[in-house]
């Protein structure tokens, strides 16, 4: 049985399609990792999931039942991490573990998750005066009451310090030995590369990818990063590059054109731009990270992100190198 | 009984809200002072009935008790729903009915225990005065004015839970305070003569009218069900079926209201 199956699902927000005809299984006691920009639709996607938000086409179902029937009794077998959530500032720590347990009829000791999650010291201190990490590890923590069957776990690093990163992915990592499904959304492409067994790139509202990250990686291997330089080029030039066979991605800053595509297109790609009449001025090739692979995939919107805490972000459009 | 759990938690959070407890101890002062104020010269006592009785105790529990319960319920749902924090609860295995119920008894339960303090407190220091103490009404008319407060709080709660926004659901609470406060009889005696001049055939009393319309607004039900007991005829007496209708009516304000806002949250998206 898959624990999470979406079947041509569509969001529409008036006239902002915000998911687009998404097809996503989750198999049971795998770690699933949701990579995308922000605004890609990830959290409308888990806002679906947990029956926050209906969507206007297509069918879910959350461990073997369809979400729009199945009730509350369904999130007694689901821990969730939402995003954009914020805690009872007047209420401890400790009683907001207090709370999860009771709502989830569970024996867990709120003790030992609050030292689970690193709040065991602030317990007692009232919810309100807690940084944001420390929210994002309390909201963790009332996840992981009750042994769920499945995590849903939005964005779970923001805030946190590379330290409590880590820690999260170690609970994760624990969370899926004891049996548990993750499925978990990140927009930075370290958290999710990690952990995860299966990754699947949400761009648009649309999956542009989905594989393990072994395989991931060997598509970068075959893939290319031309760097051209050139007098001048707008964005919509690059399309014609775009719908090239083998060309998964292009971007432009100034005068400078990257393109993300197999090494056999690279002729091609350089011939097209020609034909567009821009003239390029300089040439540059190098092989692919799998950073840039999934900039490529998300138009250069993506974040990497590694554990010694260097960032890209999408304004950089020339890649350094694969690290 | 999920409901439950979601009404302990809110009125654990309630209770420790200084509004709530300014609230308690602006009632206290105020029945404190109306009771200072209602003291008899020296050697003389006066009863508690006739300090209920007296126009300022009326003003407080039939004017400034509704206003509260709105204040403190409006933004219930809607004030969680901007925050935040209403994805944690609906995280958790809690229906949108049970957030919405559960709402209506903790912070009813939190208003009325704020309601039982503020008169309880003043009724004790002044019972070692020269006020006569006269238990059973004054429980009875504390307990009162604690349905009357629940009933409000159902109504904001159940209007908080279909507000699309904190705004609109403020704006209706102010509204729906000048509906049934002091705009009641605006809209009640104009409606009332155009019900009594319809044709002979609906049957339709003008008595029945009337008290339909009495009983209608919970302001006005409680008023005349506090009248009823301060003068020794809680479902007694003449008024008897009367009171017992405005106390089932006031039963399905409660249930009714918050039940209306569930069916419109039921399908909104969050």
């Amino acid at each position: 049985m898959s624990a999470i199956q979406l079947s041509t699902v569509t969001k529409r927000f008036g006239d902002i399609e915000a998911v687009r005809e998404l097809d996503l299984t989750v198999e049971a006691g795998e770690i699933y990792g949701f990579l995308g920009p922000n605004g890609a639709g990830k959290s409308t996607t888990i806002n679906m999931l947990l029956d926050f938000v209906r969507p206007t086409s297509g069918t879910i179902t959350v461990l073997g039942e369809p979400v729009d029937v199945a009730g509350a009794g369904l999130r007694e077998r689901i821990g969730v991490l939402p995003e954009g959530f914020d805690v009872y500032d007047r209420l401890t720590g400790r009683k907001h573990i207090e709370f999860a347990v009771d709502s989830k009829g569970a024996d867990d000791d709120p003790e030992a998750i609050l030292d689970r999650v690193g709040l065991g010291e602030a317990a007692d201190r009232p919810a309100g005066g807690y940084s944001k990490g420390m929210r994002q590890r309390l909201a963790l923590g009332m996840a992981l009451v009750g042994e769920p069957d499945l995590l849903i776990l939005d964005e779970p690093s923001t805030g946190l310090d590379p330290g409590g990163a880590k820690e999260m992915r170690d609970i994760v990592r624990q969370e899926a030995n004891r049996g548990a499904t993750v499925f978990f959304s990140s927009h930075v492409l370290g958290q999710v590369e990690a952990v995860c067994d299966r990754v699947g790139i949400l761009h648009e509202g649309e999956l542009v990818t989905e594989d393990s990250i072994e395989g991931l990686r060997e598509a970068s291997d075959n893939e290319a990063t031309l760097i051209l330089t050139v007098d001048d080029a707008t964005d919509d030039d690059l399309d014609p590059i775009r719908r090239l066979d083998g060309v998964s991605g292009a971007a432009v800053d100034g005068t400078m054109v990257t393109v993300s595509c197999e090494s056999s297109t690279k002729t091609e790609v350089i011939s097209t731009l020609g034909e567009a009449g821009i003239e390029i001025r300089d040439i540059e090739t190098e092989s692919t990270s799998l950073e840039e692979l999934f900039l490529s995939h998300t138009d250069g919107e993506g974040v990497v992100e590694r554990e010694d805490g260097g960032t890209e972000t999408a304004d950089v459009v020339a890649p350094e190198g694969g690290r | 009984m999920s409901w439950l759990v979601v009404a302990r938690k809110d009125f654990e959070d309630a209770i420790r809200s200084r509004w709530l407890l300014g609230l308690t101890a602006l009632f206290v002062g105020l029945v404190s002072l109306i009771a200072a104020l209602s003291l008899p010269p020296e050697g003389q006592t006066v009863g508690t009935n006739a300090v209920l009785s007296g126009g300022f105790v009326s003003l407080l529990s039939g004017t400034l008790a509704p206003l509260i319960a709105l204040v403190i319920a409006y933004n219930a749902v809607t004030g969680e729903r901007k925050s935040g924090s209403l994805k944690l609860l609906l995280s958790l295995p809690h229906s949108r009915g049970d957030v919405v119920f559960g709402k209506v008894a903790g912070r009813s339960a939190a208003l009325s225990t704020a309601i039982i303090v503020g008169f309880i407190v003043p009724a004790v220091i002044f019972a070692f005065g020269p006020l006569r103490l006269d238990i059973v009404t004054y429980v009875g008319y504390t307990l009162l004015v604690a349905l009357l407060v629940s009933v409000f709080v159902a109504i904001a709660v159940g209007w908080s839970a279909a507000a699309p926004s904190q705004r609109i659901a403020l704006a209706g609470a102010i509204g729906l305070y000048f509906l049934f406060v002091p705009f009641w009889d605006f809209i009640r005696i104009p409606l009332q003569l155009a019900l009594g001049s319809l044709p002979e055939w609906v049957p339709l009393s003008a008595a029945a009218i009337s008290n339909a319309l009495f009983i209608l607004n919970p302001a006005s039900a409680v008023q005349g069900l506090t009248g009823a007991l301060l003068s020794g005829q809680f479902l007694s007496g003449e008024t008897a079926g009367l009171q017992v209708s405005a106390i089932s009516m006031l039963l399905v304000w409660l249930l009714a209201a918050p039940l209306v806002g569930l069916v419109v949250f039921q399908r909104r998206d969050l």
